[in-house]
């Protein structure tokens, strides 16, 4: 079966209500047929309503426990639901049982649900019936679970279709249009040090004003890493925004699905060229390249003054224990954006500084690029830029060879059920010279679960402010950013909470679903008497967890079962890892004379520092990764 | 705006406003099909065309309208082909030379159009529409309108796809312009050339001697060939030597420059590559070579999608790769796996893609890739899920697995002290499963190297290894217990592997129960005890020795505030000890199980508990095996996993209050329903049997109350034969088939006699039983609750026109409602009188203060139970009452009937009779006599029973004059036969007991045996007697039993010698049911033997006795 092809999109609303949908009769003749071929007479049902399709996505949240389900078998899976193949991917790509009055129950399977701005973005790509039969097979097992090695396993099913993967494509590009995100990374100019615009900034020629068209997602530091932020600010502070549901632009929608893919088969998925053709179109003044053909993923061809601007944009990820037992963890992983305003189509060689000492794996490059790596110190990448701003390369350290610019502990101690004593004592930019400068420079003690009556201490330096779910301590603020200096910082002090409020009801439910059985019915009283422990600490942790909720699988780990502080930063001057590019020797052929501008910027992921004194989750280091 | 809102199908076409349309969008859109319905009659297509061209009309809404044509014209049923106006709406559309959305539109509806409403390509309209599409793809270069080229091609090569070889002449023209083409449609081109070569591949056009890629015919006008229009498949002959040459030219260009294309275009070339060179198999093998130098590079892009395209090339030319190649193809998907940039599904992916192919995961095994796998901290849990897949496989190679494991679970390793539903506790105990499945694979799947057979698997290190981790966790984290109990029924309830899961209890047995100390913390482990106890492999003993410990010392640490966790955990004991009885077969449990039950029933602080355990003591003791399971199983659907054997439903509580009205909730408090005569035993409890014998349901075309249907080989009898109650003839036509010695032929002729007088309640009216109720309201709380301002001290309040419906959960058939006119309210000064009366039964009361009603019941099953009562009636002031009133308890005394007496039967030889059925029924519920499976059927012809007898003894330890006393009151009309001479005189001079048989010769020993085939009524015999024919249960006795056995034997011995007599007792049970008494009456104590063909009636038979006194 060629390519990818969709035979149908939904879009649903929060309240499981359609907004949108598209079905590709093209796609569907070929459904047919091969069903027809296939001797499949009980999956030629036509494609469900909008209605059905509704009924069914809620059924199965009701079966599966959530939109998503569960993903991972438990007690109450049957066979038959999505979570008894026991595996993270069903809560992805999910099945869903179409009743109908009048025929029999049938199976519409693969459905990728992508979530993006409250919508469940539902699409069904087309695949053949005899797969939809493999996969019922283990929807329906009757043993207890499939192993990686097995014949006819899951990975084998997904590996031998790419439409899923297509599939995800077209989810996440709907998902983006209709959230209105751009997918340009950040370029920063550092002749203007303003974010240049997007692809029609420069087709209409207005870089460097500064003025971008379209109102770009600032990229606010502390809600860089939006996964975690979420669950870090507690639910207050983000809900406000996220039950906000803006309403689909349908006349949007439609063309990009009309340009994207016209019969049902993406053909390119890229936003900012379809918008930019459809809005400006090609007129006499776009002749095509005299002897070079040009790239499909480059419409239009660049006219003006000619630059390149790079820029190095490294997260860090940190686990500060401060304990012997347990080294402290860092990852890096970082990306080249680029934006080269070239004239006409030519190649551009960026070699890289500082790859071996920082042990850097390239993740992934750009379609158009190509890494080459040659010996000690001759690491490139060779690439034909497409227009406007793109990610060049992707990439990972696992040796930085910078120290780290926050160190220091964090130690909470719950001395009764209300209140607790904490201490920080933080060293920032140790070892860190002018030009590197870090702009800011926070810590947030976050407390889900506990509503913060006070808290009591000043820092060393910087400000405290509190919420009800959370203390902010800032250190460096914007504006008065850090270079070329050493801060010590410290804070100790006390914190007192509300008393706690148990939601006994919720955790009985949680463990009936997920356990199968009543686990939560003795009564309270009798946890506490078995606990043979002296440490007051563990019995009141023991107390706290015990109505903790289970996370969702996206998420890392169950943050709220911790005692820890996130510390968000941003460096510029300079990247953590020691990887660079040399501007002057960026090389472009045919040769044009173009100045290379470039940006590095460090920005904190999740950097957190565990509570020296509590339980605090680690990972294993293999012994031959050194 | 022009503006027409009426629906007219006459010519002109209606104009339909912006308003209009959107309202008929909106109703199609909707899905209701009655809303599309009213839109049907109009001409939609036209009407859609014809608005393209108003000017009136938004242009987004001209763009719905052709969305809506696209997604609904195939549904909608239209009288000629739309393809005509199709055709001239895009004729006069086309040409403008500006690209517009419309156009573009108009282009894709048309061309869907057609793709899903044509059946075959031999339409001429089709042939227009290609004849109208070529000329425009023929300007390469041509700058303006290429986005408009572009999608004529990508349309030219749908209808390409949808009917194969189409274009197959014109491939040459192809060709030449997707060499020509420079802008970026290029693509476009270059796909449509890949699909038109593609097809002519797969039907064996190559095999024509001219070439494939001629271009002497003109592009236009356009013919539909022949080939497409066949449906006959070609048989596919080698191609000829010159296409052979051209198609690999038409390869080299296409394999050129992937890097030029967007990924959804790379995924349509690599597939539609791949049918080719399946196709062409050996005639080009450098096709892979070329794949491998232009594609490979593609696979580091950041475009999963584009990875994935790139992958399955690998798929299909893995011979074109060395392990080298491989081996970076799985370095990279595991860096792809780890990229924190990248979408969580991405990465998931990664990691299926993997695992999905052989040839990698081959790659994965070697450990020199396993650093990539450790989970990182900050890895979601999903990732952190399927990365220790890999580590399982890894694992599943070597002896260090376990080892492994558990540094790959350190990441998530805070579980043990999470709550056990928390995520990452699934995710850990999910590692251990894949581990042990990934080890020990299910049958029909590849046993590649590392997988094991069952026996070595449990001899291996990695089980053991696991096996400890497992019972460290739950000695270590109670809040995992319930976890492993999950997991290991997860392994149960699995073909292969149940053995493991039976294997590792057994080690839990061994490792961890002598570890467990008794006292409250206990009760974490109740569920593996459970799982432990519900396995046959495993011996019960050791789990219920810690449970005997356990009760012990609840038992000591009993206070005053301990009481609803003893009641709690005793429960939980209990429902351990049920699991044991309904699972294990062997005879292994009865003196463990016997001593903890004894001691829970004797010293338990909980009155309850203690009652259950008792029940169950005597069901151990006096159930067979067989029987006990299937009673105990019978209960299950209804009660679930709760604790207690008794479903809530049955125990005497309130039941549910009224829905609707504030005021009726608490009716029952003041309007009551009550028994005449309340019944002896204050039942609270109620065994769950259903089927009354269920061993009987076993029994091919058995219904409900062990009557099973008969079958028709007897000789069928006439309509009117079967309505009278001739029974002599009935028996007469069985006997005749049989040889039997004479005792028994008598036998089975009195038992036929009387079941052919019990009524088959299923065909016929059944027997029933009246137990009259009296219903009475008090009016203080009546007027305080509906408020009747009026009423003065004298003035009663009354109910009007009461409805009182019953229902309940026992067998007692349907029980009719009854209605009561009126009711006057009890005086409000008091109901002293009332309850005088009450006590008074004197049926002739007629008084307006009370009303009698019956309640009538139809007993499919002699058992005790609870029926509810919902009353409905008007007040003066014409509210409506209605609620729920206290249940009326029903005793099994309630159910004690006299036997049916056959119509032949004169008078004076009434006792006679009844003398001998009780013998007759004595000696068929014994075991010994051999009267088989023989049947009886019962009146009406239709059904027939079997006898299956149980006996039981029952100690009173009551004075001779007491005894004597409470049989006359209670038990006078049962009584058939009195025998021994003090006895015969006492009772006779009481005159209540009349009409019976007197035996008054002195008792010798050998008087005892009542049956004709010398019965032996030693103590032990009657007790153990059913354990002879089936010996898996071996009855054993506790210490404490035994002593009071020997009491009993040593008093009867002493009775004996100076018994005072025998009273026997005959009680019929509703439907078909007998309970025998033999009662030896000494001086100072009773013996009562017992015999029934309905066993469950003896658990509440006992306290009945015990009532008596």
């Amino acid at each position: 079966m060629a390519g990818c092809s969709i035979r149908a999109i939904w879009i649903l609303t929060p309240h499981h209500s359609v907004a949108f949908s598209r079905t590709f009769p093209v796609v569907e003749r070929r459904w047919r047929s091969a069903c027809a071929r296939d001797g499949e007479v009980a999956t030629q049902e036509p494609l469900p309503s909008d209605l059905e399709v509704a009924a069914a996505f809620t059924d199965r949240k009701q079966r599966e426990g959530s939109a998503r389900g569960f993903g991972i078998r438990v007690a109450s899976s049957t066979p038959g639901s999505d979570s008894w193949v026991d595996d993270p991917v069903t809560r992805h790509i999910i099945t869903l049982h179409i009743n109908r009055e009048e025929a029999e129950e049938y199976m519409l399977w693969p459905v990728i649900v992508h979530t993006s701005g409250n919508y469940y973005i539902l699409v069904l790509p087309l695949v053949e019936p005899k797969k939809v039969r493999e996969y019922r097979k283990l929807y329906q097992r009757n043993n207890c679970g499939g192993s990686v090695k097995e014949h006819n396993s899951l990975s084998s099913l997904l590996l031998s279709l790419p439409c899923i993967t297509g599939a995800f494509m077209v989810a996440h590009a709907i998902g983006d249009l209709i959230a209105g995100e751009t997918s340009d990374p950040e370029v920063v100019a550092t002749s203007s040090s303003s974010a240049v615009g997007g692809l029609l900034d420069t087709l209409t020629g207005s870089i460097g004003i500064g003025v971008a068209p379209r109102p770009k997602p600032t990229s606010v530091p502390i809600l860089a890493s939006a996964s975690s932020a979420a669950t870090l600010m507690g639910s207050t502070l983000v809900d406000s925004s996220r039950t906000m549901t803006k309403p689909i632009d349908k006349d949007l929608l439609r063309g990009f699905i009309s340009g994207s893919m016209p019969y049902g088969t993406p053909v390119d998925l890229n936003q900012n060229n379809l918008a930019a053709i459809r809005t400006t179109g090609f007129g006499s003044a776009d002749p095509p390249p005299a002897d070079l053909r040009q790239p499909a993923w480059k419409p239009y061809l660049y006219r003006g003054r000619q630059r390149v601007l790079l820029m190095t944009q490294e997260t860090i990820n940190a686990a500060l224990y401060d304990r012997e037992d347990i080294p402290d963890s860092f990852s890096i992983s970082g990306q080249i954006n680029c934006r080269a305003e070239l004239e006409g189509l030519p190649d551009v060689q960026l070699p890289l500084i500082g790859v071996k000492p920082a042990k850097v794996k390239m993740l992934s490059v750009h379609q158009s690029a190509q890494y080459s790596d040659h010996g000690e110190d001759k690491q490139a990448i060779i690439f034909s830029p497409p227009v406007g701003s793109f990610v060049l390369a992707r990439y990972q350290v696992s040796h930085a060879t910078n120290p780290a610019p926050v160190k220091g502990f964090y130690q909470l101690s719950l001395v009764s059920e209300d209140g607790g004593q904490f201490l920080f004592r933080l060293t920032l930019m140790e070892g860190y010279k002018s030009p590197y400068c870090m702009d800011f420079c926070t810590i947030i003690m976050p407390f889900p679960r506990r509503r913060i009556l006070s808290v009591d201490g000043t820092p060393s330096v910087g400000t405290v402010s509190m919420t009800e779910r959370l203390i902010e301590w800032k250190i460096v603020t914007s504006g008065r950013g850090i270079s070329g200096k050493t801060v010590d910082a410290t804070f100790s002090g006390t914190v007192r909470f509300h008393p706690r409020v148990v939601n006994k009801s919720l955790s009985v439910s949680l463990s009936k679903s997920v356990l199968g059985c009543t686990a939560a019915e003795d009564s309270d009283e009798e946890r506490e008497s078995s606990n043979n422990s002296v440490n007051v600490e563990d019995v009141l942790m023991e107390k706290l967890n015990w109505d903790l909720e289970a996370v969702d699988l996206e998420e890392p780990l169950c943050w709220q079962a911790f005692n820890y502080a996130k510390v968000s930063f941003k460096i510029t001057g300079g990247t953590f890892s020691g990887m660079t590019i040399d501007p002057k020797s960026v090389s472009i052929y045919p040769v044009v004379k173009a100045p290379v501008e470039y940006s590095m910027q460090v920005t904190s992921g999740d950097y957190i520092l565990w509570n020296t004194l509590a339980r605090s989750p680690h990972a294993a280091v293999p012994k031959d990764s050194c | 705006m022009e503006k027409q809102t009426s629906f007219k199908t006459s010519p002109p076409l209606p104009n339909l406003s912006i308003q209009d349309w959107d309202s008929l969008l909106d109703d199609f859109s909707s899905g209701d099909a009655s809303r599309r319905r009213k839109h049907l009659s109009l001409p939609l297509l036209d009407l859609c065309l014809h608005s393209l061209s108003r000017r009136d009309l938004p242009s987004s809404l001209k763009l719905s309208l052709l969305h809506f044509l696209d997604q609904h014209l195939p549904s909608i049923p239209i009288p000629s082909p739309p393809f005509p106006s199709l055709l001239s709406s895009l004729r006069s559309l086309l040409p403008s030379p500006d690209p517009s959305p419309l156009k573009e539109q108009l282009l894709i509806t048309t061309t869907s159009l057609f793709i899903s409403l044509l059946q075959s390509p031999s339409s001429p309209y089709l042939q227009s529409l290609i004849e109208l599409l070529l000329p425009l793809i023929n300007r390469p270069n041509h700058g303006p309108d290429r986005q408009t080229r572009g999608l004529v091609c990508e349309s030219l090569r749908e209808l390409e796809s949808a009917f194969p070889c189409l274009l197959s002449e014109i491939l040459g023209h192809v060709w030449a312009l997707a060499q020509a083409e420079r802008t970026h449609v290029a693509q476009s081109y270059l796909l449509l050339l890949t699909q038109i070569s593609r097809n002519a591949v797969v039907n064996g056009l190559l095999s024509s001697s001219s070439s494939i890629l001629s271009t002497s015919t003109p592009l236009t006008p356009f013919t539909i060939p022949q080939i497409a229009l066949s449906d006959q498949s070609l048989v596919l002959s080698p191609p000829s030597d010159v296409n052979l040459r051209e198609i690999r030219r038409v390869l080299a260009f296409l394999l050129d420059r992937p890097r030029d294309l967007t990924p959804g275009a790379i995924s349509v070339l690599t597939s539609t590559l791949v049918d080719i060179a399946d196709a062409l198999e050996d005639c080009v093998p450098a096709v892979s070579a070329l794949l491998k130098v232009n594609f490979s590079s593609l696979l580091s892009s950041h475009n999963p999608f584009l990875s994935h395209s790139i992958l399955s090339l690998y798929r299909h030319f893995s011979e074109a790769f060395n392990d080298h190649d491989i081996g970076k193809v799985a370095y990279r998907l595991q860096l792809s796996a780890s990229d924190t940039s990248q979408k969580l599904i991405f990465r998931l992916l990664a990691l299926h893609w993997l695992y999905g192919s052989t040839l990698l995961t081959s790659q994965v095994s070697s450990l020199t890739s396993l650093p990539g796998f450790y989970p990182q901290v900050f890895d979601p849990l999903a990732v952190k899920a399927k990365k220790l897949d890999a580590i399982s496989v890894i694992a599943s190679e070597g002896d260090e697995a376990v080892s492994l494991l558990e540094d790959g679970l350190v990441c998530i390793s805070y579980f043990r002290w999470l709550p056990g539903w928390s995520t990452e506790t699934l995710v850990a105990f999910r590692a251990m499963h894949k581990l042990l499945i990934g080890v020990m694979p299910h049958d029909g799947s590849d046993n590649g190297p590392g997988c094991m057979r069952l026996g070595s698997l449990m001899e291996s290190t990695i089980f053991a290894d696991l096996e400890n981790v497992l019972i460290h966790l739950a000695l270590e984290h109670h809040p995992l217990v319930p976890v492993i109990a999950t997991f290991s029924s997860r392994l149960l309830q699995c073909e292969t592997h149940s053995p493991v899961s039976s294997r590792f209890l057994q080690t839990l047995d061994r490792c961890l129960i002598p570890n467990l100390k008794p006292g409250y913390g206990l009760s974490f482990y109740f569920p593996l005890l459970e799982k432990i106890s519900e396995n046959e492999t495993v011996a019960p003993k050791g789990v219920l020795e810690l449970l005997k410990r356990h009760m012990v010392c609840l038992t000591d640490e009993h206070g005053p505030d301990t009481g609803h966790r003893s009641w709690s955990q005793g429960s939980r004991v209990l429902s351990i000890c049920r699991v044991m009885l309904k699972k294990h077969k062997g005879s292994q449990i009865f003196r463990p199980l016997s001593r903890l039950l004894a001691f829970t029933c004797q010293n338990f602080p909980d009155l309850e508990v203690r009652d259950n355990a008792r029940i169950y003591l005597r069901m151990l003791a006096c159930i067979p095996g067989k029987k006990l399971r299937q009673t105990l199983s019978i209960g299950e659907q209804k009660s679930g996993l709760a604790p207690a054997p008794l479903p809530a439903s049955l125990i005497d509580v309130p039941p549910h209050p009224s829905p609707d009205l504030k005021k009726s909730t608490g009716i029952g408090s003041y309007i009551h329903l009550e028994r005449l005569k309340p019944p002896l035993v204050k039942q609270s409890w109620f065994l769950p049997v259903q089927g009354s014998v269920p061993a009987l349901s076993n029994g091919s075309g058995c219904v409900e109350g062990g009557i099973m249907d008969i079958v028709t080989s007897v000789a069928p009898s006439s309509p009117d034969e079967s309505n009278k109650t001739d029974s002599s003839k009935v028996a007469h036509q069985k006997e005749a088939s049989r040889v039997m010695d004479p005792n028994t032929a008598l036998l089975l002729r009195v038992l036929r006699t009387h079941f052919g007088c019990i009524p088959d309640y299923r065909v016929m009216p059944g027997i029933k039983i009246r137990i009259p109720c009296m219903l009475r309201f008090e009016s203080d709380p009546f007027i305080r609750n509906w408020g009747f301002e009026s009423c003065d001290e004298q003035t009663l309040p009354a109910l009007y026109a009461i409805k009182i419906t019953f229902s309940t959960l026992s067998k007692y058939g349907k029980i009719p409602s009854c209605r009561v006119p009126f009711l006057l309210g009890d005086s409000l000064k008091s109901d002293l009188v009332i309850v005088s009366v009450g006590q008074g039964n004197d049926e002739n009361i007629e008084h307006s203060n009370f009303a009698k009603v019956f309640l009538e019941l139809q007993p499919e099953d002699p058992m005790p139970g609870l029926i509810d009562i919902f009353i409905n009636a008007n007040t003066a002031t014409e509210q409506v009452i209605s609620g729920f009133l206290r249940p009326v308890t029903i005793g099994i005394e309630d159910m004690f009937l006299k036997a049916i007496l056959p119509p032949n039967v004169s008078d004076m030889w009434v006792p006679r009779y009844y003398s001998d059925l009780f013998d007759t029924l004595w000696e068929a519920c014994g075991s010994s006599v051999n009267i088989g499976r023989e049947t009886f059927p019962l009146n009406g012809g239709k059904g027939a029973v079997l006898i299956n007898g149980t006996q039981s003894v029952k100690f009173l330890e009551v004075p001779e004059d007491v005894l004597i006393n409470a049989v006359e009151r209670h038990l006078a009309g049962f009584v058939v036969r009195v025998a021994g001479a003090p006895l015969v005189k006492v009772i006779r001079q009481n005159r209540v007991i009349e009409n019976i048989v007197w035996d008054e010769k002195e008792e010798e020993e050998d008087d005892l045996d009542v049956g004709p085939s010398g019965d032996d009524f030693s103590a032990e015999n009657a007790l153990v007697a059913y354990s002879r024919e089936e010996s898996e249960l071996d009855v054993e006795y506790t210490q404490a039993e035994m002593e009071s056995n020997s009491n009993d034997r040593s008093l009867a011995i002493v009775d004996k010698k100076k018994s005072v007599g025998n009273i026997c007792v005959l009680i019929f049970l509703p439907p078909r049911y007998h309970l025998l008494f033999l009662m030896e009456i000494g001086y100072g104590s009773t013996m009562v033997r017992m015999r029934t063909d309905h066993w469950p009636c003896l658990a509440y038979v006992d306290e009945y006795l015990e009532a008596l006194f």
